[in-house]
């Protein structure tokens, strides 16, 4: 392979005139399709656009010797010089080729400074163009796609559809085969990773073995094309480009609530909704008529630039970054361009202007939001006055969450057996039921509420009212200064059970009928102590809940309960809170009850609340629903549950229970807020920006416009909106968009897109391999309404797409990069399904859809440099550990390592494409990540507990089954065999190692299976899950 | 095979069409679309060339150790004197100098004029002058080049550090390391050559840094800056898994070599040989990080120079310490963040903590490099991504992008010399003004590189460390 590398001075060698044919050895689409006629876009723009249109191009400003070389008419004329650049049919009086063959310093071109040279087979196929008449075309991608009938082939046995005829057409040109098809299991594992991004489980792959009909493999892509895991896997792409992230990246990279957008990405995916109507509703849900809570979702698009609160910051400055963002987001998303140079001058190669860019921006100038997320005094803010960096980031709807919804549900059954499983003795549940009822009809309820035995009143203390104010010898009346505290109350309530405290505030006529003394609300802390025989013990809550509040948040999420702090709400009516106990409490006659109220800071404790009432109940707060206390008797199951948390019986169940609650709470009644574009009244004042700079206000004032290269929107009316936008995107009238979303769609498919960089169709990007094949595609997904299943489908039945994966030994010369597509091209997996694969292999992957970000486990310390706030990262619990990586929490500043390793984007801006490296790092997290060990221990119990394979061999089989979808081959199973046996002796001689071993990971190891086998068949497994073929698709 | 695997023979202006041909030989033709440029190639030679096989320009350092004092130190309380600023100390801060200009958190405050509460005074042989913050830094005064001219675009510190870095907000560029290592690879073939490490003060002034600042942006990824955990395993997932000693470990890597050494006979995929040689590479680097890590082998003097109490202790102290050995171990870009220099308030109380936790450190370690020979071929760069205005604010001073100071020693670099300077307040660079893409072209062309000449094919366009406008090389400060 070497040989091939040192290669590139053949390329000058081998490439000859007339003929061209040599040119095929340039690798470029271009090149391989020499030997037909010269054609301007394929041949000849590339090589004007990279060494000329810099200076001889759209940019006016940087402009050389009066000549423009982009348009014909232009390089017709003379130059200032007097000298005509392009004379057509005629070469040799061309000043292009003359300047081109000049060996001169001072007159050759590209001039030596530019360090561009033109290779001889450039400058043959210049002056070859230019004998020819030197036609141009306008740039291939801005014109609308037209579709042509698919060639006819001299051999159609493996053509299935369009797409094979477009691409065997070029290699019957070429008397080269299609790759005949991949065997059954690799087609399965392709197909499976391709639209699921999961592996076929061994049921799978021996349902498809044993189907021998002729709809066989339509079977599998229509099961596979139905599986709710498609809209995952399509989603990885949409959220790449929508720059979707669960932080806002600037500065502080606090949270935003944004998943419900990713969860509607990936649902609008499954349920195939329309691409159209997918565009219209992310860039204007909202302005849509009477839009629906999903299409408001949906416009958390528009939300998802950076975001920053840092103080210091200018709003107007940020203003700018948030559109430029939205540009460069618009533009590479759906118009497949680079805008992003026109925001400080014209494109220098497409006839992208500045205006074009601030143009486009000012669709975007109606969306609700502030330049810096909070009120600080010296750039106030009005609607975000009291803002910390724990607040959300504005505007949000709250939106109901499937997701949610089941996994409550899910909670619910096991809180049921957790109850039911508990250990309860019968006859103390009924006397406690029976005390309870008794207690009720005393309490109605629920709270006893004895009589306050001390008040260690400010007011007696230390309130000015109270004290008589002393006239100053200057015969002013002057007030003592108050001395500052907490308020603090005790009651003596009767003997039994105490599950929780009741807190009222009431509002005093001292403080004018205010609940507090500024009339200003408070955050008031509670603390509680038991006083038995004189000594006081503080009482631990387990959580807190109020019934009248303001909401209060932790990095951008609500806080649930008021344990932590409770806010006062504002109006003068009394507020009452339920504190429940960390254990429940058995009264003693004599005990009091204290409780401690403060409002001030710890340095000065002080309490703005003067009046307030303690009360007790041996209850505790109803879970759900509203305010208040569970004292429902009649129902079995509550019954149980009450008896548990009010006695504190079984402490371990009660603990259980104690997560299930809090993660039941945590789903907020099945709903979450998002971030939204809510639209102004008064949209931003839009101009250009000279140079970018956001302080020069001397550019003209824009409009919303569409690019002015391209068709305006039909029947525009005076000002444009984002729904004109949107409409205009997937419309006729934008030959962009439908080529841009196909082109992308192949690349998922084909490993490379049929124009090679997905995020530049312009004249820098490539033209693609096979452009009357795009096109049709582009017309098709048109015509069949932008019908994304549909077009999947038609991929993946075509015999390109079920083509072996073995690259060509034979074609390396004469089709290095497999751009005629004479075979299928193995992918490494993205990053997102290399644990995907990983977790499903093993058994270990948490199937569900949807729901707030995970957190998978992650080097401790690893976001120590992040502040405002401080950051914590605990590594989620239970079967959430085990969700797919699209639901990784996505941290913009510090993207989860493995996923990072595996080039999944930070989103911090909209990427179109991947980069693709094969790093130590990749081989360091495969090792040693405890994701992927856990996994390999996982599936190795999973493996030796299988009572169908208990052999090695047996147990070899279903290993390679799992993870490769084939049968080892014999010297891989020896290979294993022996390894199998080092890893024995190896454990045998240290079965402490073992034990450490099976511990990585929050799942514990089965008991009952011999430890050193557990060990050894771990370390086999994660031998398997490194492999290169575990990680590609092939 | 290296751990910076790279395309042989590629040129430093690499044209991506060209590009494409000559990797896709190599290839045998796969996935295409993922080949802008990142594709790891044939064999490498010893050691971790990058693309530039010939240097543009004579090679006066081949690493770079880069101190950023992250939050923005304040030029007038450390290298540029302003007795004049000191006099109208607390009077209306002239209007002349301010009207139009961008400011801060001073946004529509009254602006008064705040004179350094240090001293200056003159040092070494060529009497540079260093404030009395700074007592170590004094002691080297002869070796490095003081830059009081600097300006820069961003005010606020996210999209500051990401200029410093990359020359532009923004995303998904380059930082100037990853730009290094693409260019010039390294000489070790067992670390990453691009390492990061951070240390926060323990006064007021800290702001968060993201992982962008090292981020290889465009360029592939292995060209990334490595940062080095002070908690856990240096390098993320560079220790074994529990329970799996080392010949356990030696014993799965094995495996996999031979494995997927099988699977290269079945399937032509050029990413299996480089799969292979990452896993020898990586479990070299299991062993050689703990060695890295490993500071018994450094003497009580050495420790007492950089004023170490506890080696690996996430101090910038011991980060200094790592640095010269990262440098010896042949890392090409190695940078140290010292967060906390964001002195809003309390400056009088917290600048001196900042100074104290890093200024023996930083001399220390140009005196180390100098006693091992290494300063000639090393180049060290202090400073942070802008200054501080010489207006108060409160009881301390905005971020300010006019006008701030940094130093660099060692290479061609002139020691003992000062260049540059700022208007009698300090308010802006007035003579020989030095933009931070002048600082990139120059710590370029000591490392052998014409900007103009290392570019890399991204969207079509020619994308460069420098950016589209003209940029100097300071070649007042080279000998």
């Amino acid at each position: 392979m070497k040989s091939f590398l040192s290669l590139p001075g053949a390329q000058t060698a081998s490439v000859l005139v007339p003929s061209l044919v040599a040119c095929f050895v340039a690798g470029s689409a271009a090149s391989l399709q020499a030997q037909e006629a010269i054609r301007f876009n394929r041949d000849i723009r590339p090589i004007l656009s990279d060494n000329c249109f810099s200076c001889h191009g759209p940019d006016k400003s940087h402009r050389k010797g009066g000549l423009r070389l982009d348009i014909r008419e232009e390089a017709l004329k003379p130059g200032k010089s007097g000298e005509i650049a392009l004379v057509a049919g005629n070469p040799e009086a061309s000043e292009l080729v003359k300047r081109m063959l000049s060996t001169d310093s001072e007159e050759v071109m590209p001039p030596p400074e530019s360090h561009k040279t033109l290779t001889p087979a450039q400058r043959t196929l210049l002056k070859e163009w230019i004998r020819q008449g030197a036609p141009y075309e306008a740039h291939w991608a801005y014109i609308a796609p037209v579709r042509v009938a698919p060639p006819q082939l001299r051999e159609p046995r493996l053509v299935r559809n369009a797409v094979d005829s477009f691409v065997q057409a070029r290699l019957e040109a070429r008397d080269i085969q299609a790759s005949p098809e991949a065997d059954r299991n690799a087609l399965l594992r392709r197909l499976s990773l391709d639209l699921t991004g999961l592996p076929p489980s061994i049921s799978e792959q021996k349902a498809f073995a044993a189907d021998q009909s002729p709809e066989a493999y339509s079977r599998q892509v229509e099961r596979l094309l139905a599986s709710p895991h498609f809209g995952e896997r399509m989603a990885s792409q949409w959220l790449d480009v929508a720059r979707y992230a669960d932080t806002v990246g600037f500065h502080g990279d606090q949270n935003q609530n944004v998943w419900a957008f990713r969860d509607w990405v990936i649902a609008s995916f499954n349920r195939n909704q329309p691409f159209d109507q997918f565009t219209i509703e992310q860039l204007a849900g909202d302005l849509l008529p009477n839009p629906t809570p999903e299409q408001l979702t949906a416009t958390c698009f528009n939300r998802l630039t950076m975001m920053t609160r840092e103080g210091g910051a200018q709003a107007k400055e940020y203003l700018t970054k948030y559109t430029a963002d939205r540009v460069r987001t618009v533009a590479t998303t759906w118009l497949g361009s680079t805008f992003g140079c026109a925001e400080c001058h014209d494109h220098k190669f497409d006839p992208i202007s500045t205006r074009d860019f601030y143009s486009l921006g000012a669709f975007f100038a109606d969306v609700k939001q502030w330049g810096v997320y909070t009120s600080y005094g010296y750039t106030p803010e009005p609607e975000l006055a009291g803002f910390t960096n724990e607040y959300p980031f504005p505007p949000e709807i709250t939106v109901e969450s499937a997701a949610l919804t089941k996994r409550m549900a899910l909670l619910e059954r096991r809180l049921g057996e957790e109850c039911k499983n508990a250990a309860i003795p019968p006859a103390s549940l009924e006397q406690w039921k029976a005390t309870a009822a008794t207690f009720l009809q005393t309490y109605p309820d629920g709270f006893e509420r004895p009589v306050v035995e001390n008040r260690a009143l400010l007011a007696e203390k230390k309130d000015p009212q109270s004290v008589p104010a002393e006239a100053a010898g200057d015969g002013k009346v002057k007030k003592p200064e108050r001395k500052k505290g907490p308020l603090e109350l005790q009651i003596r309530p009767s003997a039994g059970w105490v599950a929780s405290l009741g807190l009222t505030l009431q509002p005093d006529p001292a403080n004018k009928a205010n609940i507090t003394r500024s009339g200003k609300d408070t955050t008031l802390k509670a603390t509680f102590k038991l006083v038995r025989n004189g000594k006081a013990q503080p009482l631990k809550i387990h959580r807190a809940v109020a019934d009248r509040s303001k909401p209060d948040y932790q990095n951008g999420f609500e806080v649930i309960g008021v344990q932590g702090g409770w806010k006062t709400n504002g109006v003068a009516q009394p507020h009452q809170a339920i504190y429940q106990l960390d254990k429940p409490l058995q009264i003693l006659e004599g005990d009091l009850v204290q409780v401690s109220l403060q409002t001030g800071d710890a340095k000065q404790p002080d309490c703005d609340i003067t009046q307030a009432a303690l009360a007790v109940s041996p209850f505790v707060p109803a879970l759900s629903g509203q305010f208040g206390l569970n004292t429902d008797l009649s129902d079995p199951a509550s019954l149980r549950l009450a008896y548990l948390a009010c006695t504190g019986a079984d402490p371990a169940a009660l603990t259980r229970i104690r997560v299930l609650e809090r993660d039941w709470l945590e789903c907020r009644n099945g709903s979450t807020p998002v971030l939204v574009t809510r639209a102004t009244e008064t949209p931003l004042t839009m101009r250009v920006l000279p140079r970018g700079n956001w302080m020069d206000e001397s550019g003209e004032l824009v409009q919303p416009e569409t690019p002015h290269f391209l068709s305006k929107p039909a029947g525009a009316p005076e000002r444009l909106t984002r729904l004109d936008l949107a409409r205009w995107m997937v419309s006729e009238q934008n030959p962009l968009t439908a080529r841009v979303v196909i082109n992308r769609l192949w690349r998922q498919f084909f490993g490379a897109a049929l124009s090679l960089q997905p995020d530049e169709l312009g004249s820098q990007g490539e033209p693609p391999s096979h452009p009357e094949l795009l096109d049709w595609l582009a017309v098709e997904f048109r015509e069949k309404g932008w019908d994304t299943k549909h077009m999947v489908r038609l991929l993946v039945h075509s015999h390109t797409y079920r083509q072996s994966a073995q690259l060509r030994a034979e074609l390396r010369e004469a089709d290095p990069a497999n751009r005629l597509l004479a075979s299928q091209n193995p992918r490494r997996l993205e990053a997102e399904i290399i644990r995907d694969n990983a977790l499903a292999i093993s058994g270990l992957l948490n199937p569900e859809i949807g729901g707030p970000p995970v957190k998978p486990y992650q080097p401790a310390g690893y976001y120590q440099a992040l502040q405002f706030p401080n950051r914590d990262y605990l590594a989620s619990a239970d079967e959430q550990q085990y969700r797919r990586a699209v639901y990784s929490h996505w941290q913009r500043t510090f993207l989860h390592p493995m996923l990072a390793s595996f080039d999944a984007p930070s989103r911090e801006d909209c990427v179109a494409l991947r980069s693709n490296a094969n790093t130590p790092q990749q081989a360091l997290t495969l090792l040693n990540d405890p994701t992927f060990v856990e996994a390999a221990r996982f599936w190795a119990a999973r493996i030796l507990q299988n009572p169908d394979a208990t052999s090695d061999a047996e147990r070899l089989a279903a290993v390679s089954a799992d993870a490769l979808s084939r049968p080892f081959l014999p010297e891989e199973q020896t290979r294993l065999l022996t390894l199998l046996g080092k890893l024995r002796a190896e454990y045998r001689a240290r079965p402490a190692d073992a034990e450490l071993l099976l511990k990585v990971g929050a799942m514990a190891a089965p008991q009952g299976l011999d430890r050193i086998e557990l060990a050894a068949w771990t370390n086999l497994c994660r031998v398997v899950l490194n492999l290169h073929e575990t990680i590609t698709r092939y | 095979m290296d751990y910076l695997v790279h395309s042989a023979g590629a040129q430093a202006d690499i044209n991506r069409r060209s590009f494409l041909y000559r990797s896709a030989l190599g290839l045998g033709g796969i996935a295409l679309g993922d080949l802008v440029g990142q594709r790891a190639l044939g064999a490498a030679p010893a050691g971790t060339g990058g693309v530039i096989s010939k240097p543009h320009l004579p090679v006066k350092v081949k690493r770079i150790i880069h101190l950023c004092m992250a939050g923005g130190p304040s030029h007038v309380e450390s290298f540029d004197p302003k007795p004049e600023l000191k006099r109208i100390h607390g009077e209306a801060f002239p209007e002349s100098f301010t009207k139009g200009q961008q400011l801060a958190q001073l946004q529509g405050a009254t602006l008064k004029a705040r004179g350094s509460f240090v001293d200056f005074d003159r040092h070494g042989k060529s009497g540079q002058q260093i404030s009395s913050l700074f007592p170590y830094t004094a002691k080297i005064a002869d070796d490095i080049c003081i830059v009081r001219s600097m300006v820069t675009e961003q005010i606020n510190h996210d999209p500051a550090q990401a200029f410093m870095n990359s020359g532009t907000i923004l995303k998904g560029r380059p930082s100037m390391g990853s730009w290094m290592l693409y260019g010039l690879g390294a000489e070790t073939n067992s670390l990453p050559g691009f390492i990061v490490l951070t240390s926060q003060t323990k006064g007021g002034g800290a702001q968060p840094i993201s992982s962008r600042q090292w981020a290889a942006g465009f360029l592939p990824s292995k060209y990334q800056g490595v940062l080095l955990q002070s908690r856990g395993d240096a390098v993320h997932y560079v220790g074994n898994p529990e329970g799996v000693c080392q010949s356990v470990q030696r014993l799965v890597v094995d495996e996999i070599g031979q494995l997927n050494g099988l699977a290269a006979k079945e399937h032509v995929d050029p990413e299996l040989q480089t799969r292979i040689a990452q896993y020898e590479l990586a479990f070299r680097m299991q062993t050689s990080v703990p060695d890295l890590a490993d500071f018994s082998k450094e003497t009580q003097a050495t420790l007492d120079l950089y004023g170490v109490k506890q080696p690996g202790d996430g101090s910038f102290a011991s980060n200094c310490l790592m640095a010269r050995r990262l440098a010896e171990r042949g890392v090409r870009f190695i940078q140290l963040y010292h967060r906390g220099w964001d002195h809003h308030g309390d400056i009088e109380k917290n600048m001196p903590i900042s100074a104290l936790e890093t200024d023996q450190a930083c001399a220390a370690l140009v005196m180390d490099l100098k006693q091992r020979g290494m300063l000639d071929d090393t180049l060290v760069l202090w400073g942070g991504e802008f200054g501080r205005t010489p207006m108060g604010q409160g009881s301390g001073r905005d971020h300010h992008i006019n006008a701030f100071s940094i130093w660099m020693a060692g290479g061609s670099v002139k020691g003992g010399i000062t260049y540059g300077a700022t208007d009698e307040l300090g308010y802006r660079s007035v003579e020989n003004v030095v933009s931070m893409h002048d600082l990139h072209a120059t710590l370029l062309a000591l490392s052998g590189i014409d900007h103009t000449r290392f570019t890399y094919k991204f969207q079509g366009l020619d994308a460069r460390l420098t950016g589209v406008e003209k940029s100097t090389v300071l070649k007042a400060l080279l000998s």
